[in-house]
């Protein structure tokens, strides 16, 4: 568990495969539960199809979580499940129009919202002292490298894509 | 047994998610006209600071009803709750391979974007604030996790470049997702930029910035939705696997380089070439 108390909280070290995977799956799905209303705001799907959707996405997510911890080379979990959801549904397999079918209607932004609210609440006292400290300059110069980071990686693509097609 | 009274400790944090997720998400989207273009309010935003409007680390008095020990169980939550997301972004790009893979030599180099800080923000810092050797640190990259473990592996996170990268770190944890809501539909409305390389772009930082700025994308371009949500999704994975080498390799060494030949008789200078020499 991260619990910031001091700078060095801050360096990522353990890695994902230390995640119990029996206790993973289960805050999984509480966190699939939590989505269900909001798919059904979100979208115009019945009740059947948001659970089938949910369930789907949550199977790529358990083998991809199965994956982090026994390949024995190190991707991050999300890579893997990244990578799951890939490799399933691409367009030469059998069930392709079944399995796209099933988490084609599964609303992208409403499944952010969860993950938002939870880091909205996993802010901690260090974080706030941190950004007290370092004042509104540094404030500015996070703004300008995330624009210049943005700016700069769409102009790159863009030329990119112009010069290749 | 040990689950059960796990569950038992956290239900106040998943309940609070739950109501705010459920607001935010009846508000939906929101969109504010200003001159240049349109900024999209997403519901993502929303519950974000509904949350930290609940937060005893930041409003005070919640702590007497929610502690702020519990709250801090929220934090390994966070990664859990956003694994369905990516799940659903995966499965755009598997139909989209074809795209994706034609998109390559694109989505490659747009790592490289990452270098436009060095020309907007290094200069603002060292010449407009008149920043130390803290605008290394805060401008050599975005500041996610691997980033700071590279700043933290070389000059220690109590140095100067350490409270710069950690800075912007935070910055970055509480108004990254509104920089990038905010960037990314302006430029959507702005037509400078294809909708294709746009979306490229969104990879760049966390997931929830992904989100964030995918996200916006969508709502300015309905119609091209499964395309960005494929192409943002591909360059986010590819992050991962490139992010780290292009900092550690390509950028820190070119931030350094340029600091030092803009501010040479800086003290702080001498230490890094100092543990350069005994790296060797």
């Amino acid at each position: 568990m991260t619990v910031y108390e001091s700078e060095e909280d801050f360096i990522p070290t353990s890695d994902d495969r230390s995640m119990p995977i029996a206790a993973t799956l289960q805050d999984l799905l509480i966190v699939s539960l939590i989505s269900v209303p909001l798919q059904l705001i979100a979208t115009d799907l019945s009740l059947g199809s948001v659970l089938g959707g949910l369930l789907a996405l949550y199977g790529l997510c358990a083998v991809g979580l199965v994956l982090t911890k026994y390949v024995p080379f190190y991707l991050p979990s999300v890579a893997w499940i990244s990578l799951v959801g890939i490799a399933l549904t691409l367009p030469f397999w059998p069930w392709f129009d079944w399995f796209t079918g099933v988490v084609d209607g599964i609303d992208f932004l409403a499944l952010a919202v969860p993950p938002l609210a939870y880091a909205g609440l996993a802010i901690s006292k260090l974080e706030i002292d941190v950004m007290r400290r370092s004042g509104w300059k540094i404030l500015i110069v996070a703004v300008l490298v995330f624009v210049g980071t943005y700016v700069g990686s769409a102009a790159i693509a863009d030329f990119m894509l112009s010069v290749t097609s | 047994m040990e689950a059960m009274k796990k569950l038992a400790s956290l239900w106040p944090i998943h309940l609070i998610v739950l109501v705010t997720a459920i607001i935010a998400q009846l508000i939906g989207v929101r969109a504010i006209p200003i001159g240049i273009g349109t900024i999209l309010l997403l519901p993502l935003l929303f519950a974000f600071v509904f949350a930290l409007a609940l937060n005893p680390n930041v409003i005070k008095p919640i702590a007497s009803v929610l502690s702020t020990k519990r709250v801090a169980a929220a934090s390994p939550l966070i990664v859990i709750a956003i694994m369905p997301f990516i799940a659903k972004f995966g499965t755009t790009i598997g139909p989209a391979i074809e795209q994706v893979i034609e998109a390559g030599p694109a989505l490659l180099l747009q790592e490289l974007g990452n270098l436009g800080t060095i020309l907007i923000a290094f200069p603002v810092a060292i010449w407009v604030f008149r920043m130390g050797r803290e605008s290394i640190g805060a401008v050599h990259s975005i500041a996610r996790e691997p980033n700071i473990a590279i700043i933290a592996d070389r000059y220690g996170l109590r140095s100067a470049e350490g409270t710069g990268v950690v800075g912007v770190y935070v910055m970055g944890t509480l108004f990254g997702t509104f920089i990038f809501a905010i960037l990314a539909s302006l430029l959507a409305t702005a037509e400078v930029f294809s909708i294709e390389a746009l979306a490229m772009a969104c990879g760049v930082g966390s997931g929830s910035m992904m989100a964030a700025c995918a996200g916006a994308l969508a709502e300015a371009n309905p119609g091209a939705s499964d395309t960005i949500t494929a192409l943002s999704g591909a360059s986010n994975l590819l992050t991962y696997a490139t992010g780290m080498y292009v900092s550690l390799f390509i950028a820190l060494p070119l931030v350094e380089k340029i600091y030092v030949k803009v501010r040479p008789d800086d003290p702080g200078n001498k230490r890094t070439a100092n543990v350069e020499e005994s790296a060797r």
